[in-house]
């Protein structure tokens, strides 16, 4: 298993090359330049001309690409071109943030949803399949930002229950869970409305599968059949879904954490859009596609866990 | 466990289904509770009034630079003993931007930028807190006259205020501000290596006379309308430390400023927040508030959800009149409108057919209706009527709507006079014109009314909408015959030589700037009073060049913009608030707010 997940990394390398060097082309060709922008319309041609200078704008677009890549190589991310800290420290700073509130947002999307999605399934084309599909399909329509700004309004501004906003240092536990509520909230409950409908859908199919008949033949309890034997299979293509949803919450997780303006992956990503920060901007694309291929690994070595038949050649 | 429970063959048949289901939802209950697990733990928690900032901002320096003073009740100003800063409350400051820029004044543009800028650091002149049309001293103990030189130099003569310390910086001891300082800072301002604003000091030098005495000499004479701001709390006019400076770098202080003004720098987190704390040794005095932190929350729905849920003091805004009464119809929220405003105004490109004709120039001014324009902000408070490009409300030299009247450059809405000089063009039959815009709501939302307004005189407008960036680099490459522009300048010299003077014309102009209507007739009467000293008489010469914009319809003002906050009753700025070239209410050793 080692060997393989060794194999997959290093194989994940040509597709990070391909992404840097798009990633890099479209910062680049987007409209606008961090100059520009950091020193607004009042600013002289003369002023935004050296900034660009110092901000080593005027190199040739291949030097600019082959000292990225030399960086990168060096684990060295840069510099902002804004700020001038190190994006290594920003990104350090914030990837808990996100990362802790996708895995809150699984846990909810998962503790819902497939609950939720075994009794519609079981319980199929009666009131309470009904209900959960509907409710589901309404989770489905919602953007989590939306269902934010709603938390917030009802949860924050009306019952003042919870925080509308950010998040506390994790030297505050208490404080910090509390703050972290209405954010994972938001996007938890949208998971699991995805959840629910794949988990609904699977285990519909597994009931219809020839060792399942069998089992009931066999006189199996309904709960024996269901969980000794319908959803243990259910859960492969679960596993491989889990590893979906925990990408599209990192994707999520960014108008999230810009309305509860909590610190972030996301949060800085859009701010380094705002500001044109490409070396921001990059780095920050290059830890997402890294956290990408990693999930997908992830996923693939889960398999083997949940699925004995996968061997890992 | 019921699974294990023995049962007969014709129960299991009779009941299975049924146990079953009830199994699998006591599960799911089961898996419910789990899932509220948090509840208990997040409902003990009582919400946090305010947060400190997150670990891993910028790190306050554990224990000062070797030979830190720190400063003490005796450096803090005579019978100002400061209240314990624990039974001060800190203001929560939730601004719309996403980060900060930079916070070495000299660079600093961005509105985020200049609002902290203008916490930590001083000049040597200060425009009154809240009222941007007044100086008073600020590290200079008095606003000096300026004196002449037989070689016809301008000399100003600033004095500075004893006992002014600076924060403690992270390789910086707080020592007392001198004639060295100034000195240093301002050849900075004037470097255009290191300072955003250099050419605002071409031909200035700067000369210490001794500990407490700077010479600033100015080689071609300046009016104070001209000069002071140069030497004020906007853009270059703020001091840096020479010491901290020195030692930290340039790049170093563009996240850690170091400055004598009521509020030090103690943190940053990067798209999260800075953190200010205040500074006891204020020269003024020691200040009401423990600190602020400044919030980056672009989302404006946030922002406002925030202030109403009590965990932001005072917020940024929305430019619409409509926020301003759903905010003013909160019992315990304020919306503070105020200036300095934007002014939005057309440009018309008289060097591109057929707006080269001035009756056809003509023609599009008198098609607009201003209130139409107003529309776009819900009118007033936040958006008001402007009669020229430099507006008259906040500085010299703009007409007032009599002034506009009285020289006949007030137009108005006459469709009749439009169409009749359109005719008299030979344009009877209309045309098209074709231009891009921002997609920000303070140009779309003028063009689109453009649009409207010159569809009726039989003028077509083919709009293209762009992103904002690309629009001011498309209007830089001359593509729109009319340009929307939406800017507030300073002074009126500013102004008119950044729009209106033929060395700014965009492309082809000696030095590229914003003239988008390729004007050059009012090039002698900026130049003549960019260096009359005389003030009313510079301000009349302003005028006539305002006049004459109008007259030539080559620019038209629509309307201003001002700053738009809204902020909880419990806060008292300390001030009144008139306009902030700080673009913000303005947080100094006064501002307090009631918890």
């Amino acid at each position: 298993m080692v060997r393989y997940a060794v194999r997959r990394l290093l194989l994940a390398f040509p597709t990070l090359l391909a992404v840097l060097t798009i990633i890099f082309v479209i910062v680049r060709v987007a409209p606008g330049d961090p100059a520009t922008a950091a020193l607004g319309d009042y600013a002289s041609e003369e002023a935004v001309r050296a900034l660009r200078q110092r901000m080593g704008l005027d190199r040739p677009l291949w030097l600019q690409y082959l000292s990225f890549l030399t960086g990168l190589l060096r684990g060295d991310l840069g510099k902002s071109l804004i700020t001038g800290q190190p994006v290594v420290d920003q990104i350090r700073h914030v990837l808990p943030y996100t990362v802790e509130l996708t895995l809150a947002a699984i846990v909810i999307g998962l503790v819902i949803g497939i609950p939720l999605g075994i009794v519609t399934a079981i319980r199929r084309n009666t009131l309470v399949d009904y209900v959960g599909r509907v409710v589901s399909l309404a989770g489905l329509s919602v953007p989590a930002f939306y269902l934010g700004i709603l938390l917030i309004y009802l949860f924050a501004v009306r019952l003042r229950l919870f925080p509308a906003l950010g998040a506390a240092e994790f030297s505050r536990p208490g404080a910090h869970l509390h703050a972290l509520v209405l954010p994972a909230v938001s996007l938890g409950l949208i998971e699991a409305a995805y959840v629910t409908r794949m988990a609904r859908s699977v285990v519909l199919s597994v009931l219809h599968e020839d060792y399942v008949r069998t089992a009931r033949a066999k006189g199996l309890p309904e709960r024996i059949v269901l969980f000794g034997h319908a959803l243990r299979s259910a859960m492969i293509p679960l596993v491989s879904l889990i590893g979906l949803f925990a990408i599209s919450l990192i994707g999520g997780s960014v108008l999230t954490e810009e309305v509860f303006a909590r610190p972030g992956l996301g949060k800085l990503m859009i701010g380094a859009m705002k500001q044109k920060d490409y070396t921001m901007l990059q780095s920050i694309m290059v830890v997402y596609a890294f956290i990408i291929v990693l999930i997908n690994l992830v996923t693939d070595l889960l398999y083997g866990v949940v699925d004995p038949r996968v061997r890992y050649e | 466990m019921d699974a294990h429970r023995p049962m007969d063959e014709g129960k299991r048949r009779g009941i299975a289904r049924g146990m079953t289901r009830r199994a699998v939802l006591r599960r799911v209950a089961a898996i419910g509770l789990a899932a509220s697990a948090f509840a208990p733990l997040l409902a003990a928690c009582r919400r946090e009034e305010a947060t400190p900032a997150p670990g891993g901002g910028t790190p306050q320096p554990a224990t000062p630079a070797p030979g830190v003073e720190t400063p003490t009740a005796a450096q803090t100003p005579a019978g100002a003993t400061p209240t314990p800063t624990a039974e001060r409350a800190v203001l929560n400051y939730g601004v719309g931007a996403a980060d900060i820029t930079t916070l070495d004044p000299h660079f600093a543009a961005a509105t985020q930028d200049r609002n902290i800028v203008d916490m930590v650091f001083n000049a040597l002149i200060r425009y009154k807190p809240g009222d941007s049309t007044q100086f008073e001293p600020d590290l200079a103990v008095e606003i000096p006259e300026p004196e002449e030189t037989p070689e016809g130099k301008q000399v100003w003569i600033f004095t500075l205020r004893q006992g002014v310390m600076w924060h403690v910086g992270p390789q910086s001891e707080a020592y007392e501000l001198t004639a060295d300082d100034v000195v240093y800072s301002l050849q900075k301002s004037a470097n255009k290596d290191r300072s955003a604003y250099a050419a605002d000091y071409a031909g200035m030098t700067f000369e210490k006379v001794d500990t407490y005495t700077v010479k600033v000499t100015v080689e071609r004479p300046l009016s104070p309308t001209l000069f002071l701001p140069k030497v004020a709390n906007y853009n270059g006019g703020f001091i840096v430390s020479r010491r901290a400076v020195e030692a930290m770098g340039d790049e170093a202080i563009k996240t850690h400023p170091i400055g004598t003004g009521p509020f030090k720098f103690k943190s940053y987190a990067s798209k999260d927040r800075v953190e200010l704390e205040a500074n006891n040794g204020y020269f003024r005095s020691a200040p009401k508030l423990a600190g602020v932190q400044v919030r980056f929350m672009s989302d404006a729905t946030s922002r406002e959800l925030a202030l109403k849920s009590g965990e932001m003091d005072v917020v940024s805004g929305v430019s619409d009149s409509a926020w301003v009464q759903k905010i003013n119809q909160e019992p315990k929220l304020q919306a503070d409108v105020f200036g300095v405003g934007e002014v939005a105004f057309l440009n018309l490109n008289t060097a591109r057919e057929p707006l080269n004709d001035i009756r056809v120039r003509q023609a599009i001014l008198y098609a607009i209706d201003r209130d139409a324009h107003l529309a776009v902000f819900g009118g007033p408070p936040v958006a008001q009527n402007v009669f020229s490009v430099v507006p008259a409300a906040f500085m010299r030299g703009g007409l007032t709507e009599e002034e506009a009247q009285q020289n006949g450059v007030a137009y108005g809405r006459d469709l009749d006079r439009s169409r009749q000089l359109l005719a008299e063009a030979g344009l009877g039959g209309g045309f098209t014109l074709k231009m891009v815009t921002s997609e920000m709501d303070a140009y779309r939302k003028n063009y689109e009314v453009l649009q409207d307004e010159l569809r009726q005189i039989g003028i077509t407008v083919e709009l293209d909408v762009v992103d904002h960036p690309t629009m001011h680099r498309l209007i830089r490459e001359d593509v729109n015959p009319i340009v929307i522009y939406v800017a507030f300048r300073p002074n009126a010299d500013v102004y008119l030589t950044q729009f209106f003077h033929s060395d700014s014309i965009v492309v082809t102009g000696p030095k590229p700037n914003t003239n988008f209507s390729h004007y050059d007739q009012i090039d002698d009467l900026i130049e003549q009073a960019r260096v009359e000293t005389d003030p009313k008489r510079q301000e009349e010469l302003w005028k006539q060049a305002n006049i004459k914009i109008l007259q030539d319809a080559v620019g038209f003002p629509l309307h201003f913009i001002n700053q738009v906050y809204g902020r909880s009753k419990a806060v008292d700025y300390g001030h009144e608030l008139k306009a902030s070239l700080a673009l913000y209410p303005g947080f100094t050793e006064q501002t307090v707010v009631r918890k």
